[in-house]
């Protein structure tokens, strides 16, 4: 084939043009880019957007104080290298390490986090969420040159597992760039302003499209920890699941998404140059119900409709025994969940007795019942599609309707809009029950997405508040699991799985290391064979 | 003539009025809610109440239609919910890579289609007039991504000829940017390489897309052709002995140019729909790639800009046809009074 040729003599001319940003490598060992065929996120700003794909972003161009490191993952000082907590709870005192540099070259000083802080909680977008209820902007001072003191409103346990999601951005290279009062938002939506791994190439970035990074040599960490660090990286992601895994199979890009679907797995794996990397995350797969909307208020439907779920069809059928059941809104991996809980089964008998316990006591089961599923992801159809086949045996008609993430999320404001029944996933935001649990059935939480089956107990209420302010570890966990038994005795959703996330590698790609937040996408750890 | 262009402009205006009112109204009738997308995973509901203020999502609908057109009116189309930017800058990077993908699907349509429909109407119910008849009525019924999928298996994967996937090779990348179309800014650069690798990624997407635009041009062409040879000049010719070859040329095929440039306005509309799904799976990145992410993420300032251009666009086309058709047979403009 001349067009190979002509291809190769190509790539050659354009990568002797390309410009390295490290040191050069002799020839012979000039490396192939690492081309990263996941989703990019909407804005580089990392104080704009929370998301699974801005973590690539976030962990890789910028740092935190903290990071969450392997998986199961464990919190481990990052830029800082310690800190300390007031007796009350309330005082937070974080030392930064000496000679962190930002990838302009000017150091990061106490200064640059309060900027941060600031700077997060002003713009008020995802990442703030987790701060706003606790911190206000004028709490968080420089108390030295690299000593930094936040001042919460209220005990609030989850603070630290929430640090790792705010990227410590350089105030020098955004002030030039501010624009009618807009914190910089719009150059940082399309610039880096970080201390990360890696650096952004401006010049070649397009929302969505392709990014650009560069190996940043005077990271913090150093590069000690590997031989073949990866110099260059181009993220361009590939929008369609055929043609993510045929661009993998024929070399084009070196690594999917991570939830390469479960039919793809045997022939990414079967193929010689690539593999699937399996980890066991901390993302719940769930089918909620809307508790305020009769037949949900009763707790016998509710019952009907949790054993009228074919768990081991789906999980082990459908998705090929590439997830594990979880019986309870937290991951089974997760602390602060009950080691004994006993999952409820698929058991159409049960199911019946329940449903006809429900319409005794005027329950109307017999209504059309509505389960929005998103349309751009065909598992919630598939699961919504088996339900239905089942939910028809014991006398209850489902109708399937086909809804966006937008659009679903959009409803959940209030529960005359919320739909009876939609399907969705809880990834990490951060490793703490207060993640899956503490706001997906304190009541405090209506009105979000996340807390959209209505539920309300409360005694559950005080166990959460109380887990949410102390912060003795051992009396979290004993609250958690206590309020876990309550809210899976009362079946107020159906729990399903917690995931294997399933991403398609380059078998060139050595070093790959999965952890819930990020999924895997962290850079400095991986390096190249070639 | 250029009152002709003139009057065909402003016709187009009120269609565009309307164009901008529905999709808000659309819009708005999805209850499509990007302050939740936005307020993230820890949402608090005053998160979520304070975003909507500050889009002013929580005015009432008449008061939003009205300030959203006179941003409009004033050629402000807003920035994106989620990525902070202008829309409109959004936008113009990605007009040149669609416009790109269809002025090459019309092409390979037009330089296919007509001759296809010319040779079967010149072998009326013979083999050739059969098989393009099987073409017409399966190029539009096969499914772009099925289409897709397939041309990327047996010319990426099996014969390794053409690309899978984007607009350039991601090792060359993108050259500067003047024009904002690819094969244009790499011969600019002094990029030879850069161009031809431009024109192979183009080849897949543009045939996908192309399929039904051949499919309806050779139709018609057909059609036109049978026509005018049943005309009477066309038998006075004839019997002048002229031979059938010139007298397809000459005669023939441009009384049948005409019928098909009428159909080329219409087929712009249905290229630029059918961009979305191939722009998609090939990874292109246009608008219609873009306007999928913006109804997944409920990002409506795009949406509706989106369609607003493409509407734009449609329309100038479609005035450009009109034109054309004056330019063939100046009595269409008499026509028209």
């Amino acid at each position: 084939m001349g067009f190979r040729r002509l291809r190769a003599a190509m790539l050659a001319a354009a990568v002797a043009t390309l410009p390295i940003a490290a040191a050069p490598l002799p020839a012979a060992a000039q490396q192939r880019p690492l081309v990263w065929g996941d989703t990019l996120p909407a804005t580089l700003d990392p104080h704009a957007i929370f998301d699974v794909p801005s973590q690539f972003v976030l962990l890789n161009v910028y740092d935190g104080l903290y990071r969450y490191q392997g998986n199961p993952p464990q919190l481990v000082p990052w830029l800082a290298e310690s800190h300390t907590t007031s007796a009350d709870g309330l005082t937070w005192d974080f030392t930064l390490r000496e000679g962190i540099k930002f990838h302009d070259g000017s150091d990061m000083t106490a200064e640059d986090v309060v900027y941060s802080f600031r700077r997060l909680l002003a713009m008020n977008r995802a990442p703030a969420a987790a701060f706003s209820p606790v911190l206000r902007a004028e709490n968080v001072t420089a108390t030295g040159p690299r000593t930094v003191r936040f001042v919460l409103s209220s005990p609030y346990a989850p603070f630290l597992s929430a640090i790792p999601l705010v990227a410590i951005v350089n105030q020098r290279a955004i002030a030039p760039n501010v624009a009618n009062n807009d914190w910089g938002a719009g150059w940082l939506a399309v610039n880096g302003a970080g201390s990360g791994a890696y650096r952004v190439d401006p010049a070649t970035y397009q929302a969505r499209v392709s990014l650009d990074l560069a190996r940043f040599p005077q990271h913090f960490m150093g590069w000690s920890h590997t031989q073949r660090p990866i110099d260059t990286v181009r993220a361009r992601p590939v929008m369609e699941t055929s043609t993510r895994v045929l661009a993998l199979l024929r070399g084009e890009i070196d690594a999917t998404d991570s939830y390469l679907p479960t039919d793809q797995v045997e022939r990414v794996d079967r193929n010689a140059r690539t593999r699937v990397a399996r980890d066991e995350s901390m993302r719940v797969f769930i089918i909620r119900m809307n508790n305020r909307k009769p037949p949900f208020d009763n707790r016998d439907a509710r019952l009907c409709f949790a054993h009228a779920f074919n768990y081991q069809g789906f999980n082990d059928v459908i998705l090929r025994g590439l997830v594990v059941r979880n019986g309870g809104p937290n991951p089974n991996n997760l602390w602060g969940n009950p080691p004994d809980l006993v999952p409820y089964a698929f058991d159409l008998n049960l199911a019946r007795q329940h449903c006809d316990r429900a319409r005794a006591a005027g329950a109307p089961i017999g209504r059309e019942i509505e389960i929005h599923v998103q349309n751009e992801l065909e598992q919630t159809v598939q699961a919504a599609q088996m339900f239905q086949a089942d939910l028809r045996r014991v006398g209850i008609n489902l109708r399937i309707v086909p809804n966006t993430w937008a659009g679903i999320t959009g409803a959940t404001g209030q529960p005359q809009t919320t739909p009876d029944m939609w399907v969705h996933w809880v990834s990490t935001y951060f490793v703490d029950p207060e993640n899956w649990v503490g706001q997906m059935y304190d009541s405090q939480f209506h009105g979000t997405w996340k807390a959209s089956a209505w539920y309300s107990n409360a005694e559950v209420d005080t166990l959460l508040r109380r887990a949410r302010a102390s912060l003795d570890r051992a009396e979290r966990e004993r609250l958690y699991q206590a309020a876990t038994r309550q809210v899976v005795a009362d079946s107020p959703d159906i729990w399903v799985y917690n995931t294997l996330n399933l991403r398609g590698l380059a078998r060139r790609v050595q070093g790959y290391s999965f952890s819930p937040v990020g999924s895997g996408g962290e850079l400095r750890l991986m390096s190249l064979e070639n | 003539m250029a009152r002709y262009i003139l009057r065909r402009l402003l016709l187009a205006l009120p269609a565009l009025l309307g164009l901008v009112v529905l999709t808000f109204v659309l819009s708005r009738v999805v209850p499509a809610d990007p302050a939740a997308t936005l307020a993230g995973d820890a949402a608090t509901p005053a998160l979520i109440a304070e975003i909507r203020a500050q889009y002013g999502l929580d005015r009432p609908i008449l008061e939003q239609a009205v300030i959203h057109l006179r941003q409009v009116l004033t050629g402000d189309f807003g920035r994106s919910v989620f990525s902070g930017r202008p829309v409109a800058e959004e936008i113009l990077q990605r007009l040149p890579t669609t416009l790109e993908l269809t002025f090459a699907a019309l092409f390979i349509a037009t330089v296919l289609g007509i001759p296809l429909g010319l040779v079967a109407a010149l072998h009326h119910n013979g083999v050739v007039d059969n098989l393009v008849r099987v073409l017409s009525v399966g190029g539009l019924a096969i499914a772009s991504f099925w289409l897709a999928i397939m041309l990327q298996l047996v010319f990426s994967m099996e014969l390794d000829i053409l690309p899978l996937r984007g607009r350039v090779d991601v090792a060359m990348g993108m050259p500067p940017r003047v024009t904002g179309f690819v094969l244009i800014d790499s011969l600019i650069a002094g990029r030879p390489e850069l161009f031809v690798d431009g024109c192979r990624h183009l080849v897949l997407p543009a045939v996908t897309l192309s399929l039904p635009g051949i499919a309806t041009i050779a139709r018609f062409t057909r059609s036109g052709v049978l026509e005018t040879l049943q005309k009477d000049f066309v038998l006075y010719a004839r019997a002048a002995g002229y031979g059938r070859v010139r007298l397809a040329a000459i005669y023939v095929l441009r009384n049948a140019v005409t019928l098909v440039v009428t159909q080329v306005g219409l087929l712009f509309g249905a290229l630029i729909s059918g961009a979305v799904a191939v722009e998609a799976i090939f990874d292109w990145p246009g608008l219609g790639t873009y306007a999928v992410q913006a109804i997944l993420s409920a990002d409506y300032k795009a949406l509706l800009a989106v369609t607003l251009v493409v509407g734009v666009v449609y329309a100038v086309v479609n005035v450009l046809v009109d034109v054309a058709q004056v330019v063939i047979d100046p009595r269409v403009a008499e026509e028209g009074r």
